[in-house]
């Protein structure tokens, strides 16, 4: 079965193209625009990974890793976080809330394809 | 979906952000400001350049990069947000504006603009301090994977212990191994387990492994530590690359975890000798020493000998013998080794062989007598004696790793005799498979080789034309399946040439002129005595006398050749072996009076052959299984055997190198070790008979021969379609 994987962010032609790329390779894709509302999609259904952008409007990506962490079903699922150079300090909360992995924005697709490979293959 | 409409949703989206940037520019020209504002006003210009990285606009990330960092700064306090810096922006978010239009629009920015963008940025970096204000590209600091200088293919040692925090932390150590192997070949793993505590103690949800990882790979070292990346703050990591001193793999020992390991395997672990080198020293010591020295006069003869080898550097010995004489502190060591004539080894086989008749004997005695205690110690005995077989047959189990290595001597010089750049790859070196087999194979499999080389990778400047890389390729693998050994030997060449194949075949008569053959019934006719389509003899292959050996070898280890080839991209071939020529496990099924044993791993189910089923299949050949159709043998008929069919029949579901096939018998037996004996001369051609063996009862059944059976079904088959597709012509 193929891997499904959690795209978040408020950007919907970055979760377009970034669903495209994963498609493409492979994989099923969920979006979410904002932490909030992929929280929703965390609804029982099988997750193999999550990537959330750290700034978005109503629920920021680090709260949203924080309450992924509480949550039973997905508390193991790994998470890539999409992080700017100018945003260290963010990166460094949101590694300390657990989400271990990154891709730095502004990244091109395949930039993306091998970080989400380093964590599962499709 | 696609990349055309992602991108227009790119371009309404940037003009909303836009919109909404300049409404709130002009709020704070007005003096007005709050920090949900700045916030979205960062978060708008941090989407339009992230989501302009994705479709390479790269226009526009330099220049809202200058922007983003001004309002990054803004956020944080470190730079006030005057009405001057909002007018700033406001002309800033204009460009960006104009920028974005010229990418909807696919045209280019004016000389004006790009002046204006560049003035723009000059003054964007007098907030930032110069620091990056020119346009500077930021250019995204991202795991690539796959980059770096691709060089020669080196033997790297990969020494990671996972944290107890990765699980928790999303992250699966096997992923990483998983994805390792896209960088480079692993080559050998060595868990370590012995951090994990006893069960009463252990945290499900912590991880207490290490791994020690050989990989050959082309990459740089960047690249291998970049497939950690993400597991950095929570592993233990060491790399030594290919050119690693011996200091390094000292450093590496002392680092080791302080179980119970052998100065040998330490420096096998370490990557510092291979497996084979070590052999090859235990070989030396047995000759010489003799006399059996304590545990530490051995130890130390094996470091001799490495070095004495040229091996190892003597610093790594060293600290590989500290090391074990620390693990071994009041505990002496036993030598580990004896060798054995291989003779005693048949001896036991066959007494084992005795043994399993005559448990069996005993087995049927208690059913016949219904006693229920004896039964019960005839099962344990069974159990026993299922054991001891597997372990006296494990005895004669070699790798075939030195039998494989041997080739690269082999491919090195056959490939410099006929001017070709070559590598040999190898896989599966350790799978083990009995001694006897590993000799006999070992001829067949050179020829092959040879074969591959010589036929099927192409000279290097066809290869070039071909626009595949100048070096071919040679594969080597072996794995077990379904029961059995699979060796494969593989080349990346020009595959097989079917229509010169037919032509070389009809002209040799071994097929009718115009014969309608399926792809895999051309290939097949490379074994046929007599068959060679070099069209040069010269003194490596192609006289003709190859393949038809190679098949025959094989057949009389009681396996099978198959091909697989596609014009263009090289051939496979591929050998299958069964594990032991000695027992196997059996399952016996009843045909009138007679019992016949077919191999258990073979064997896929039982199904009742029902008298609904009997009805639909009546006149064919075939049932329907499932929905899949399976075609069956009624072995009555197949040996002739007579009398009435049972009442209630069975079907016998058997599997042989992905083909089905059912069996028709009367009664199913039920499992029982088998002992092989060879039939007799007069027997030899009977088709579907493999063997013989003894019953419990003293009685002899015959072996079927799964794989001949198989053929002669599907051979029908393929024959049934050819007739009826004549026939619609």
């Amino acid at each position: 079965m193929a891997k499904t994987i959690l795209v978040v962010d408020d950007s919907a032609s970055l979760r377009q193209v970034v669903g495209i790329a994963l498609k493409g390779a492979g994989y099923q894709v969920v979006e979410g625009c904002d932490g909030k509302d992929a929280l929703t999609k965390l609804d029982g259904r099988s997750v193999n990974l999550i990537i959330s952008d750290v700034n978005m409007p109503n629920m920021d990506g680090i709260s949203f890793v924080k309450e992924v962490k509480k949550l039973p079903n997905y508390r193991f699922t790994p998470i890539i976080m999409l992080t700017t150079e100018s945003l260290e300090a963010k990166m460094k909360e949101a590694q300390a809330a657990g989400a271990k992995a990154w891709v730095t924005k502004p990244f091109k697709p395949d930039q993306m394809l091998a970080a989400v490979a380093k964590l599962c293959l499709p | 979906m696609n990349l055309d409409q992602a991108f227009e949703t790119y371009v309404h989206e940037s003009r909303d952000l836009l919109q909404q940037m300049e409404e709130l520019l002009l709020e704070f020209s007005q003096g007005r400001s709050d920090p949900e504002s700045v916030n979205a006003l960062f978060r708008a210009a941090h989407t339009i350049k992230g989501s302009a990285g994705l479709f390479g606009l790269d226009g526009i990330v330099d220049f809202t990069h200058g922007v983003e960092s001004v309002l990054d700064l803004v956020r944080d306090g470190a730079v006030p947000m005057t009405p001057d810096l909002a007018a700033l922006l406001l002309e800033c978010r204009d460009h960006m504006a104009g920028l974005v239009e010229a990418v909807a629009a696919g045209t280019e920015l004016d000389d004006e603009a790009l002046r204006t963008g560049a003035e723009l940025q000059r003054q964007l970096g007098t907030y930032l301090g110069g620091e990056a204000s020119a346009a500077q590209s930021p250019t995204a600091v991202v795991e690539t994977g796959g980059s770096g200088v691709a060089g020669d293919e080196g033997y790297w040692h990969i020494s990671v212990r996972f944290g107890r925090d990765v699980f928790r932390n999303g992250m699966d150590p096997l992923s990483f191994m998983r994805f390792l192997s896209t960088v480079g070949r692993i080559v050998a793993v060595t868990t370590l387990a012995h951090e994990i505590p006893a069960a009463d103690e252990m945290d499900p949800e912590s991880c207490y492994l290490g791994f020690e990882i050989g990989l050959v790979s082309a990459a740089d070292q960047s690249t291998i530590e970049g497939v950690f990346d993400f597991v950095r703050d929570d592993c233990t990591l060491q790399i030594l690359p290919p050119t690693s001193r011996a200091a390094d793999y000292v450093a590496l020992i002392e680092a080791l975890p302080a179980d119970e390991v052998r100065v040998g395997d330490l420096l096998v672990r370490c990557g510092a000798i291979t497996e084979a080198q070590l052999e090859a020293a235990l070989r030396i010591q047995g000759a010489e020493a003799a006399g059996i020295g304590d545990a530490a006069a051995q130890a130390r003869l094996i470091g001799e000998i490495l070095i004495a080898q040229k091996s190892v550097a003597p610093p790594v010995v060293e600290a590989a013998l500290d090391k074990q004489k620390q693990l071994r502190d009041g505990k002496a060591q036993e030598s580990r080794f004896i060798r054995v004539d291989a003779d005693k080894l048949d001896r036991l086989i066959n007494q084992i062989g005795e043994l399993v008749i005559a448990g069996a004997g005993i087995n049927l005695v208690a059913k016949r007598r219904g006693a229920a205690d004896l039964l019960e110690a005839a099962s344990v005995l069974g159990t026993l004696v299922e054991d001891v077989r597997d372990s006296a047959l494990q005895l004669r189990m070699v790798p075939i790793g030195a039998t494989f290595n041997r080739f690269q001597r082999v491919v090195h010089d056959v490939a410099r005799d006929l001017n070709k750049d070559i590598a040999l790859l190898i896989n599966g070196g350790d799978t083990e498979l009995d001694k006897t087999m590993v000799e006999r194979i070992a001829d067949p499999l050179m020829h092959l080789v040879r074969n591959a080389m010589d036929h099927g990778i192409e000279p290097t400047e066809v290869r070039v034309q071909n626009g595949k890389p100048a070096r071919g390729t040679v594969k080597l693998n072996a794995y077990h399946d379904s029961g059995g050994i699979v060796i494969e030997v593989g080349d990346d060449g020009g595959g097989l040439k079917t229509d010169r194949i037919v032509a070389k075949a009809v002209s040799r008569g071994l097929i009718p002129e115009g014969a309608a053959l399926t792809q895999r019934e051309i290939h097949e006719l490379i074994f046929e005595p007599g068959f060679s389509t070099a069209s040069q003899i010269n003194n490596l292959s192609g006289r003709g006398v190859g393949m038809d050996v190679v098949k025959s070898s094989v057949t009389d280890l009681r396996g099978t050749v198959e091909v697989d080839s596609r014009e263009g991209e090289g051939t496979t071939i591929r050998i299958r072996l069964p594990l032991t020529l000695a027992i196997i496990d059996g399952f016996l099924v009843g045909v009138n009076d007679s019992v016949f044993v077919v191999p258990l791993d073979m064997v896929e189910e039982c199904i009742e052959f029902t008298d609904a089923a009997r009805t639909e299949a009546r006149g064919r050949e075939f049932v329907n299984l499932r929905g899949q159709v399976l075609p069956f043998i009624q072995i009555r008929d197949l040996f002739e055997i007579g009398g009435q069919p049972a009442r209630r029949e069975n079907i016998l579901v058997v599997r042989y190198a992905g083909q089905r096939a059912g069996l028709v018998v009367d009664e199913l037996l039920g499992e029982a070790q088998t002992v092989i004996k060879p039939l007799g001369k007069l027997f030899q051609k009977v088709r579907g008979i493999g063997g013989s063996t003894i019953l419990g009862d003293g009685r002899v059944a015959l072996i079927m021969d799964i794989p001949g059976l198989l053929r002669h079904v599907h051979g029908k088959a393929t024959n049934r379609e050819g007739a009826s597709a004549t026939a619609l012509q």
